[in-house]
């Protein structure tokens, strides 16, 4: 099967590595001097750092959903990022205290760079639209803030009457009132929330204050992964040295590994400055990812481990171990960088960035192996090694004997094993079936954090801390002064307030209403759409003429041809927008807007949404293209579809089992849990290469079918473990993480980890066994 | 080449540092400065009558017309005055009328004709910072303010254009929209030639620029007065890309407009003869 040249080839190569190895062995202190050189190289880099916690940054500006909410922003006038800061009094808001602290709030907030000053909403900045005395006010609520008692009574009432404020500005029961406060498109939420903080009251009595809002918990959470991350990596880095010793009890293996690791670390991240690109949340997570993957050279020191006791001469047992492992370290190696390098298919440019870092960074790891490994083993003193290799091979102890034992169990045992994996499956199945899509930014942060409790509080009391825009869009200018226009539109608002995630609709329709209603001597019977767009046009025209402008401007566009109905959500859920959208579809479908008008989402709840379908169904493509790249790298190796796609089979095992308890648990199948699968394919597909690879040496060896795969239980696969326990300890310190994404990342890729290195290990014998009549005929 | 340029530079700097010195000696307050201004920009005449048109420019460059016959009387015995403002266009407004009495140091009072609704409607007029018909000039910047408001001081002296300028500084003394004002004063005619309001953030917000200055006359012989009017201006707001072109035409001063003319009554039955 296999060709001339393609063997002579591969001889080629092995005789390079080889080459390269010995070369290392010779050389232990050139070696490890050229790499110290070649890595401060790349640490020089690091003074070019430059951080974007940014992670609206994600989408391209290109995307059309960007170029289309900006066009929305434009045509009305509004801004992508407001916080929103409630203040709640169980005894009411609208009370002298409290009215002069929002006054003096607002006049400070407008003072913090990067806030719209013009934009600020609140108790002190909006316009009312009311009658006073006979005559009709148009414009501030108030031109002072209310002193007597009485006075501060009418305030109240005057606050509650208009139905434009009722949870929008102010709750029902006036308990709640919330300062809008636009931000520049590239000013910091959490920045401006920080400075926000430092002018609360430091004696607030009986006001609490919350901030809430997308660009505070954005901005907080990128913030917040930064931070996590400084403290996470050397965490990792500390867990994985010990269980590196605890394992080996050698000093010099644990920083040749942790030397391994850091090389890999400061030449991805140096390369990466150094190109000029900025450190972005996603990259962050690098050097975790890098030192869970320097933790393959456990199979050096494990293969070592036995080697030196069948060989007792160091440069040789080197030399024996790395031809040994060669292979399977080149090719696991080789697939995760391929499956990492599969995010570059991402539209997601951080993405992109950070499979790329990743993927370079094992391809350092990869060289390392090669040459600063033995370099570093080669220093071993001779009577060191004897105590690791008793460690390594168990000296007929404990680990020694349950591998065998266990290897012998699942060729035994094959079909009743398969039955149980068969079973599994099936409830995998299930699960999967009922995965759920969903997405909520303020969900990743935990229950008590300071920002999902604002949001809950904040959602509890007023319309909902998420905007979501309508845009009708007419055919012509004018069109939106018809009466029976306006009439959809408030059609519209009431089906989509049916749905009680809806906190507020509001749209031109209202601000109509209240104008006629209050023309007409504050008459209920006038709270009505008018009959002609005349009278329309004038009302807005009268409204237009005292108020902000912006009040007009955000409702409807310059012609009269687009208007924009304000949608605020109760929820972050990527959900709830979906159904906006559905349930304003379905509307519309049976009761058309006049001159075939159309709508169009926008607003942050819809880009939520956008964004984290195009980062999941862009993560499921990557994964696919990973797959697909694991699998030819596995065919190249084992020169055999077969086992190709058996080595295979363990992973596609492991992430259905895994997103199968996803879903059964109810689980939100988020951008994550997404991200997850594909980070885990290039890594968890290891330990199938290493059992695949060893076993076929062994067999070819020694053609005893059940005895093989005993020995590659036993030997191979306790580094499979070692290096599954290793990976798994590192991540799984990350389930202390404040962000539950970091959380479920830990947790989920620790369970990967080991449930791979388990199916590796158990049923790739197992398939060995039932179908080597297939398998074996050839590779052999 | 260089010497003979210092050389020819020589009397024009002994020119500029007597005027400097002469101007020094004379040298007005800012307050006289914005007094006089005022004067010139809001009471030209005693009553003035013109067509104006308003362009209302968005950022995406979308524009909304607001074309008005605009009447004022000056009170001869205050610093009151009384605006009729007639809107032609948009065409669902036409007939829209307004009046306001400015007083000039309280709250305005003012009305408005709505012609769906075929009624008079008084309107509060608690804030004359708010914007004037939705454009980026606000009642105040139409019809003036109150000069004691602000706290004006003589910068320094420049030029706009061809026109020396006084650049005066105004700060309110109370907390409204602005925190800051530059006023580049025309030394002549007292026109302003530009100012620009500073925001919260002390940040430029609002820039106003006089882009077309005509004089224009009333009377005849002895009784000739010329009137220097800035006929285009805009008001740009430089922070949301907004911005308000006016264009003043068919102007004239001394017309003889009657108290009766700025009346509940003629909201209802504006008079014809000035409207047109």
């Amino acid at each position: 099967m296999v060709g001339l040249a393609d063997s002579q080839r591969t001889r080629r190569a092995d005789a390079f590595v080889n080459r390269l190895t010995a070369l290392s062995l010779d050389h232990p202190w050139w070696t490890i001097g050229l790499t110290i050189v070649a890595t401060l190289a790349f640490a020089a880099q690091f003074r070019k750092i430059t951080i974007d916690t940014d992670p609206k940054h994600m989408l391209p500006v290109t995307s059309p959903v960007r170029q289309h909410n900006d066009q929305v922003e434009r045509d009305f006038a509004l801004h992508a990022d407001t916080i929103v800061l409630g203040i709640v009094n169980e005894r009411g808001v609208v009370n002298h205290q409290t009215l002069t602290r929002i006054e003096r709030l607002t006049r400070e907030i407008q003072k913090i760079p990067g806030v719209i000053v013009r934009d600020v909403v609140s108790l002190s900045t909006i316009d009312n639209v009311a009658v006073r005395g006979g005559q009709l006010l148009v414009g501030p609520m108030f031109d002072a803030v209310p002193g007597s008692d009485a006075d501060v009574a009418r305030a109240r009432t005057s606050v509650l009457e208009n139905p434009l404020f009722v949870n929008r500005i102010i709750s029902r029961d006036a308990t709640t009132t919330a300062v809008y406060v636009p931000i520049e498109p590239t000013a910091n939420g959490k920045a401006i929330a920080d400075e926000i903080r430092a002018l609360l009251p430091s004696e607030p009595g009986h006001d609490r204050f919350y901030l809430a809002g997308d660009p505070v918990a954005r901005d907080t959470f990128g913030t917040e992964m930064f931070r996590q991350m400084a403290v996470f990596s050397p965490m990792a880095g500390a867990v994985l040295c010990a269980v590196l010793w605890l394992i080996f009890r050698s000093t010099l293996l644990v920083v040749a590994n942790m030397a391994v690791a850091m090389t890999s670390i400061i030449w991805s991240m140096g390369l990466l400055m150094g190109l000029g690109y900025p450190v972005h949340i996603m990259s962050s997570m690098s050097p975790v990812f890098l030192m869970a993957i320097a933790t393959d050279s456990v199979h050096i020191f494990n293969e070592f481990g036995f080697r030196f006791r069948e060989v007792p001469d160091k440069r040789r047992a080197l030399l024996e171990t790395m031809q040994a492992v060669a292979g399977p370290v080149f090719y696991s190696d080789a697939t995760t960088a391929a499956g990492f390098a599969a995010l570059a298919t991402a539209t997601i440019v951080p993405v992109k960035i950070f499979g790329l870092v990743v993927a370079f960074g094992t391809l350092v790891i990869l060289l390392m192996s090669f040459t600063l490994v033995p370099a570093i083993l080669s220093l071993l003193r001779e009577d060191r090694i004897a105590a690791i290799t008793r460690r390594t091979a168990g000296d007929g102890h404990r680990p020694g004997r349950w591998l065998p034992r266990l290897g012998w169990f699942c060729s035994r045992r094959a079909r009743a094993i398969a039955a149980v994996g068969a079973a599994s499956l099936i409830v995998a199945g299930v699960g999967l079936s009922r995965i759920h899509v969903n997405n909520n930014m303020v969900h990743w942060f935990k229950s008590g954090s300071e920002v999902r409790t604002a949001d809950r509080i904040l959602n509890a009391n007023l319309g909902g801390t998420s905007t979501a825009y309508l845009t009708v869009q007419g055919r012509a200018e004018d069109v939106i002064k018809a009466p029976e226009m306006l009439r959809g539109i408030e059609g519209v608002q009431r089906e989509l307030e049916k749905d009680p995630r809806v906190g507020k609709t509001f749209s031109v329709v209202d601000y109509v209403r209240r104008v006629s209603r209050v023309l007409h001597a504050d008459d209920a019977a006038f709270d009505r759409i008018p009959d002609s767009a005349e009278e329309v046009g004038q009302y807005l025209f009268l409204f237009g003429s005292s108020a902000k402008p912006s009040d007009l401007d955000n409702v409807v566009d310059y012609p009269f041809q687009n208007a924009n109905i304000f949608v605020q959500l109760k929820s972050w859920d990527a959900d709830v927008m979906r159904d906006i959208i559905q349930r304003t579809a379905t509307y519309v479908g049976s009761r058309p807007l006049p001159g075939a008008a159309t709508i169009r989402p926008a607003g942050i709840a819809y880009f939520n949404l956008v964004w984290s379908d195009e980062v999941l169904w862009g993560m499921l493509e990557s994964f696919s293209a990973g797959i697909a790249l694991v699998l030819l790298l596995l065919i190249a190796q084992t020169r055999s579809l077969r086992w190709g796609v058996l080595a295979c089979l363990p992973l596609l095992f492991t992430i259905a089992l895994i997103y199968g308890v996803v879903g059964l648990v109810g689980k939100d199948f988020d951008m994550p849990v997404a991200v997850l699968s594909t980070l885990s394919l290039g890594l968890a597909i290891d330990f199938a290469i290493h059992f695949v690879a060893r076993f076929r040496e062994r067999y070819r060896q020694d053609p005893r079918l059940d005895d093989a795969l005993v020995w590659t239980v036993a030997r191979p696969g306790r580094g499979i473990f070692l290096n599954a326990i290793l990976f798994a300890s590192g991540f799984a310190v990350m389930a202390l993480a404040d962000l539950t994404p970091y959380v479920t990342v830990g947790v989920l890729m620790a369970a990967i980890m080991l449930l791979s290195a388990l199916m590796s290990v158990v049923y790739l014998p197992v398939l060995i066994h039932l179908f080597h009549p297939v398998l074996l005929k050839e590779g052999a | 080449m260089n010497r003979v340029r210092t050389l020819a530079a020589a009397p024009a700097v002994v020119i500029f540092t007597a005027l400097a010195v002469h101007a020094q000696r004379e040298r007005p307050t800012g307050t006289e400065i914005v007094e006089r201004s005022q004067q010139a920009f809001y009471y030209a005449g005693a009553d003035m009558r013109a067509r104006v048109v308003m362009e209302l420019v968005s950022e995406s460059n979308k524009r909304r017309t607001r074309d008005l016959t605009m009447l004022r009387r000056n009170d001869p015995k205050s610093k009151n005055q009384k605006y009729f403002i007639y809107f032609h266009e948009p065409g669902d407004v036409r007939r829209t009328t307004l009046l306001v009495w400015k007083y000039y140091e309280r709250d305005d009072d003012r009305w408005i004709f709505i012609p769906a609704v075929n009624a008079v409607r008084r309107i509060a007029a608690k804030d004359s910072r708010s914007s004037f018909v939705g454009s980026d000039f606000s009642y105040e910047d139409v019809s003036g303010r109150d000069v004691s408001a602000d706290t004006h001081t003589l910068l320094r002296e420049d030029r706009v254009g061809d026109a020396d300028c006084f650049v005066v500084q105004s700060i309110p003394k109370a907390a409204v929209d602005y925190t800051k004002k530059l006023s580049w004063i025309d030394k002549k005619s007292f026109l302003p030639r530009k100012e620009e309001y500073y925001d919260a953030q002390n940040q430029l917000a609002r820039v106003f620029t006089a882009d077309r200055i005509e004089v224009f006359t009333s009377g005849t012989g002895d009784a000739k007065k010329e009137y220097p009017t800035v006929v285009k201006r805009t008001m740009a707001n430089v922070k949301s890309g907004h911005r308000t072109e006016v264009t003043f035409s068919s102007m004239q001063h001394d017309v003889g407009l009657d108290d009766g003319v700025f009346t509940e009554r003629s909201l209802e039955s504006p008079p014809q003869k000035w409207i047109q």
